[in-house]
């Protein structure tokens, strides 16, 4: 893949905290157009990656690239408009509605003397749309649902406009309904055109909607590919320890990762 | 140039003036609450003026205001009223800028500077300048702005690269706040008498005999530090939504924080050197502003407030008990006292605080 097709790279990467280094010579492209998602077992790096990706965190060695240049020597409200962020468990301010939460993914558009255009107005309007959150809009944010929550963050990282998007954890906390509801909306802003890279947690559920996934185990990358080439019993015990079995998934024919029972289960009578 | 009114954020419905590719929007009630307080202060600086250990009444004031008084009542309005009036205008807002500046940063109810050790760094540089040396107004309030800068700085240092949530600044600012507490505490007993007197009542805080000198001294670190707050501004604002979030915004969050210490330390330090500590003002100048406005974005608001308070406060210690005027740092601890339980009544009931 020639740098051309990936709008965001890491090149030889020490990532970590301090002094701690977690991935040290970490080497990731992110495929444009894709619907990238990083997964792996706790504390594999995966969360690391994705903070170094969004320039929350400088690697100590090697570089994070946004269009083939250093992230951290471009302005950062210029990174911020080719790049939205939803970081993990965001805090909305008390009472604040979610209309002005969704304006401001406006920020790095405005200025002091130019703070409310028509322009900021048409896209604001848009993203609630788009998430289906007209409705909500002079509600307080702290009175919504998990799932309407995080629907109403997604908008705000919309409004901000950004051909790429980083979502850390956005189904942390969330129960199953409200999962598949945000992650049909990844989908879909995905086949809008936007790049997507998430980290998830749950396995069917990568294997279901990624496009392209990246297996991470003690902070590097064990596998990289499309769900269907990579997620197989043999990748899965590798970057997991977890013997399974791998069937079809009824509903969509992608990757279903079935863990093997480890004693046998007692017959229900 | 066209204005709009937009029903779009119905939180807080706001009036949209354009010009060109120039936009700035107005919140109605932010903008109800600039003018609701402002008026409130004309009013009471005005009664400030006219009343006294003299009364003028307002007739005479504007008189002497416009040159066509007695020579007595110019005298006592442009000497004695006017110069402490604006003295105390100017220490509010800097009190009221700063206490907005620190509940931002530190994202707290009681991120202040008499919660994070700047009062009490202010208090030991004037202390020093009283014991040590022996030193008049002008270079106490030197060595109390000095004071009020140093821990500013020292609490920084302390939290750099910490708890990003601002509470870390608070743990810290409590614990220096305690350290010069004690260092304050040995001072007072190394002094003569006659000294500790003058500490006491420094450390009260007033504006009786402040002339037009000291006036533009904080008029001047007021003007620099509402420059800084309006480049500022957006940047804490989005910060409010957390760190990641806000860098995800584009907004250098270790400049912002870091300028927005500064600039909380030197109105701080501006307004202690010249008044002393007056209590309490910093700490309930924004939280009024914000229970005015429905925000807590409000400097403006919280400006306003903080000089009200002063103003009003001040205007209470020349009237006074009795025949004897008050310190104003008395009459604004008293008041802001009660303010902060009624506050944390409030606060336990609605269980909202921000």
């Amino acid at each position: 893949m020639t740098a051309s097709q990936s709008p965001l790279q890491v090149q030889d990467a020490t990532i970590g905290y301090g002094r701690v280094a977690i991935s040290e010579g970490l080497n990731v492209d992110v495929p444009e157009g894709e619907f990238t998602v990083i997964l792996g077992p706790n504390a594999c790096g995966k969360s690391t990656l994705l903070k170094a990706l969004a320039r929350m965190l400088k690697p100590t060695a090697g570089h994070v690239l946004l269009d083939g240049k250093d992230i951290h020597s471009q302005p950062t409200r210029a990174v911020a408009r080719r790049l939205g962020l939803l970081p993990q468990s965001p805090v909305a301010p008390d009472g604040i509605t979610v209309a002005d939460l969704v304006a401001r993914g406006r920020y790095p558009h405005q200025g002091i003397l130019r703070q409310w255009s028509h322009r900021d107005e048409e896209v604001v309007a848009e993203a609630m749309a788009a998430t289906d959150i007209t409705e909500l809009a002079g509600r307080g944010v702290d009175e919504l649902s998990g799932g309407q929550r995080q629907r109403v963050w997604i908008a705000m990282v919309l409004a901000q406009q950004t051909p790429l998007l980083l979502l850390d954890e956005p189904t942390t906390f969330l129960d199953i309904t409200h999962q598949i509801e945000v992650l049909d909306l990844c989908a879909k802003l995905h086949r809008e055109g936007r790049t997507l890279v998430a980290v998830l947690h749950d396995l069917n559920q990568a294997a279901r909607y990624a496009t392209h996934l990246i297996a991470m185990r003690d902070g590097a990358v064990v596998a990289e590919g499309a769900p269907a080439e990579i997620v197989t019993a043999e990748t899965v015990h590798r970057v997991f320890d977890l013997p399974c079995r791998i069937i079809d998934d009824p509903e969509t024919g992608t990757p279903l990762v079935i863990p093997k029972a480890l004693a046998p289960v007692a017959a229900v009578a | 140039m066209t204005t709009v009114s937009t029903p779009l954020r119905p939180g807080g419905r706001a009036t949209v003036v354009r010009a060109g590719g120039y936009s700035i929007r107005l919140r109605h009630r932010t903008l109800a609450a600039i003018l609701g307080s402002l008026a409130a202060l004309v009013a009471i600086a005005m009664w400030s003026a006219a009343t006294g250990s003299t009364a003028l009444g307002l007739e005479r004031v504007w008189a002497a205001l416009i040159g066509e008084g007695t020579k007595g009542d110019e005298f006592i309005l442009w000497t004695l009223r006017l110069p402490r009036l604006a003295t105390g205008l100017a220490v509010g807002a800097c009190m009221g800028l700063a206490g907005a500046l620190f509940q931002n940063l530190t994202r707290n109810a009681l991120g202040s500077p008499d919660i994070l050790g700047l009062t009490q760094g202010a208090t030991s540089g004037a202390l020093i300048a009283i014991v040590l040396t022996d030193a008049g107004l002008q270079v106490t309030a030197a060595f109390a702005a000095i004071g009020a800068l140093a821990t500013g700085m020292l609490i920084w240092s302390l939290t750099r690269g910490g708890d990003p949530s601002g509470y870390r600044l608070v743990l810290v600012g409590i614990g220096v706040a305690a350290i010069l507490a004690g260092i304050n505490g040995y001072l007072l007993t190394r002094t003569t008498i006659v000294d500790a007197f003058r500490a006491v009542y420094w450390l009260t805080g007033d504006l009786s005999g402040r002339d037009w000198e000291q006036a533009r001294t904080v008029a001047f670190v007021l003007a620099a530090g509402v420059l800084a707050i309006v480049l500022l501004s957006r940047g804490l604002d989005a910060l409010r939504l957390g760190e990641a979030t806000a860098t995800g915004l584009g907004v250098g969050v270790t400049g912002t924080r870091v300028v927005a210490l500064v600039v909380a330390s030197v109105l701080t330090a501006g307004a202690v050197a010249v008044s002393g500590p007056l209590a309490f003002v910093a700490l309930a100048a924004p939280h009024i502003a914000a229970r005015l406005t429905g925000s807590t974005r409000s400097f403006t608001v919280a400006a306003i407030i903080g000089a009200l308070i002063v103003t009003a406060a001040d205007a209470v210690a020349v009237a006074g008990i009795g025949d004897r005027q008050l310190p104003t740092g008395v009459v604004t601890g008293v008041v802001g006292g009660a303010y902060l339980i009624w506050l944390l009544i409030a606060h336990r009931k609605k269980g909202v605080m921000s």
